[in-house]
């Protein structure tokens, strides 16, 4: 009878299971050199308010009209649905909006934070609404600057800002957007843009080609326009342009800065 | 002979095990960090090792932090001798729709030791069909298109930045 220890299967099973954990051992090695997570994008997540354009010299005389007598008037019960809520800013624990009653949507006021309105109380600030508070009922007063601004600059106007900076307004139809959102690639046919360098940084997107009698050449851009800012971030990446981009369909007010002969010029967009 | 059979049988039985107990999930990590500097990253992927392959799903590709790519599956398959990477069900990003046709359904990279310096590639999608030639030793990218009917209606100025041959067809070459 043979003896186990003689089979040349053990022999084999042996010589097998040495290799099986040398392979392990090897693999362990070389897991421990490698490393133990994967790269992922990390993106800072910055909220940007909605941009937004707010007549100042309403803001002053209004602000000035805002006295207590005219609180007690309120008593006499205005509706939330007759008050305008034309901008905001702040947040939910602080900040003030710019309000207006729809009969005398000139006169606004600036209402800060715990302030009354017409009997109503401003108890938060979210991105898009105001909540007031009445008795033990809560309002929301939605933002509706469109419609007053589209009234304001049914024409594309022109005007020059304190600092020297050439401002211009044009209205943009929302089928128009949505059309150059369909088909991105018209976009490239009626513009050409490239980005521009100083040093390894982008400093911004130089128009290099605008197609005559394009919808793209009635946007008041021109070839050489260095763009620089788009609703007040600056785009320093392909990414911050895009998000503007990406969000187009949303947004009903797009402000751009440009760099034109050496000198800057704000161009803002009503998309309605 | 039977020695000879027994060592080949040995180094085949060991390469096997090396491959199965490989942390090819952490190869694969390793991987990622070495497309970083050239700022391509690799997002919101399943990782999943096969034993012998490794599978990637539904992963985001993004270049200079620009989302550029949809993937839903990639199998990467390493035998040493025949290599191969599947590229399944890629949806380029709307930006890019104005160059080629965004969906794009296989890709397949191969390189085995037959042919030990050269990589090569078949692609296919709404562009067409495409057969690209990597040359490790001369470093080149040789690309043959053959277009579809779309990319020739919609996409001719993608086109135009290629040279035409006789067959109707289209070739990209690249020194790198």
């Amino acid at each position: 009878m043979q003896k186990i220890s003689n089979s040349s299967l053990l022999k084999i099973t042996s010589v097998l299971l040495i290799l099986l954990v040398v392979a392990k051992v090897l693999s362990l090695v070389v897991l421990y050199l490698l490393p133990s997570d994967g790269v992922e994008l990390n993106v800072e997540e910055s909220y940007q308010p909605k941009y937004q354009r707010v007549d100042f010299k309403n803001m002053l005389r209004s602000s000035v009209k805002v006295t207590p007598e005219k609180k007690e008037v309120i008593k006499s019960g205005v509706s939330i649905t007759n008050m305008i809520l034309k901008g905001l800013y702040g947040t939910q624990e602080s900040g003030f909006i710019i309000v207006a009653l729809k009969s005398k949507p000139k006169n606004t006021s600036i209402i800060e934070l715990g302030e009354n309105y017409e009997g109503y109380k401003l108890v938060a600030i979210e991105k898009q609404s105001a909540i007031f508070e009445k008795g033990s009922t809560k309002y929301t007063l939605n933002l509706d600057t469109a419609k007053m601004a589209a009234k304001k600059y049914k024409k594309s106007t022109r005007s020059k800002a304190k600092n020297n900076v050439e401002v211009s307004q044009k209205i943009v139809s929302k089928s128009d957007i949505e059309h150059y959102a369909k088909n991105p690639k018209q976009i490239w046919k009626e513009i050409s843009i490239m980005e521009v360098k100083e040093g390894k940084k982008i400093k911004g997107f130089k128009v290099t080609r605008i197609a005559p009698n394009s919808k793209m050449a009635t946007l008041g851009l021109r070839k050489n326009d260095l763009i620089i800012k788009a609703n007040n971030v600056v785009l320093k990446s392909y990414r911050d342009a895009l998000n503007i981009y990406s969000k187009i369909k949303d947004i009903d007010l797009v402000q751009i800065v440009v760099i034109r002969n050496g000198i800057e010029k704000e161009i803002v967009y009503e998309i309605n | 002979m039977v020695k000879i059979a027994k060592l080949f049988g040995y180094t085949l039985f060991f390469i096997l095990a090396l491959m199965y107990f490989t942390p090819k999930v952490a190869l694969y990590y390793f991987a990622e960090m070495q497309l970083k500097p050239m700022s391509v990253i690799i997002n919101d992927e399943k990782v999943i090792d096969n034993g012998f392959s490794l599978s990637i799903k539904d992963s985001t590709i993004t270049f200079k932090a620009i989302e550029s790519a949809k993937i839903q599956t990639i199998d990467l398959v390493f035998f040493g001798l025949y290599n191969k990477v599947k590229i399944e069900g890629v949806t380029l990003a709307s930006t890019a729709a104005s160059l080629v046709p965004t969906k794009v359904q296989s890709i397949e990279l191969s390189y085995h030791i037959f042919n030990p310096f050269n990589v090569s590639a078949i692609a296919v999608g709404d562009f067409g069909e495409a057969q690209a030639q990597v040359s490790i030793l001369d470093k080149a990218l040789q690309v043959d298109l053959q277009p579809s009917k779309l990319m020739n209606k919609e996409y001719r100025a993608t086109l135009k930045n290629l040279k035409k041959t006789k067959d109707g067809g289209y070739e990209y070459a690249k020194n790198f």
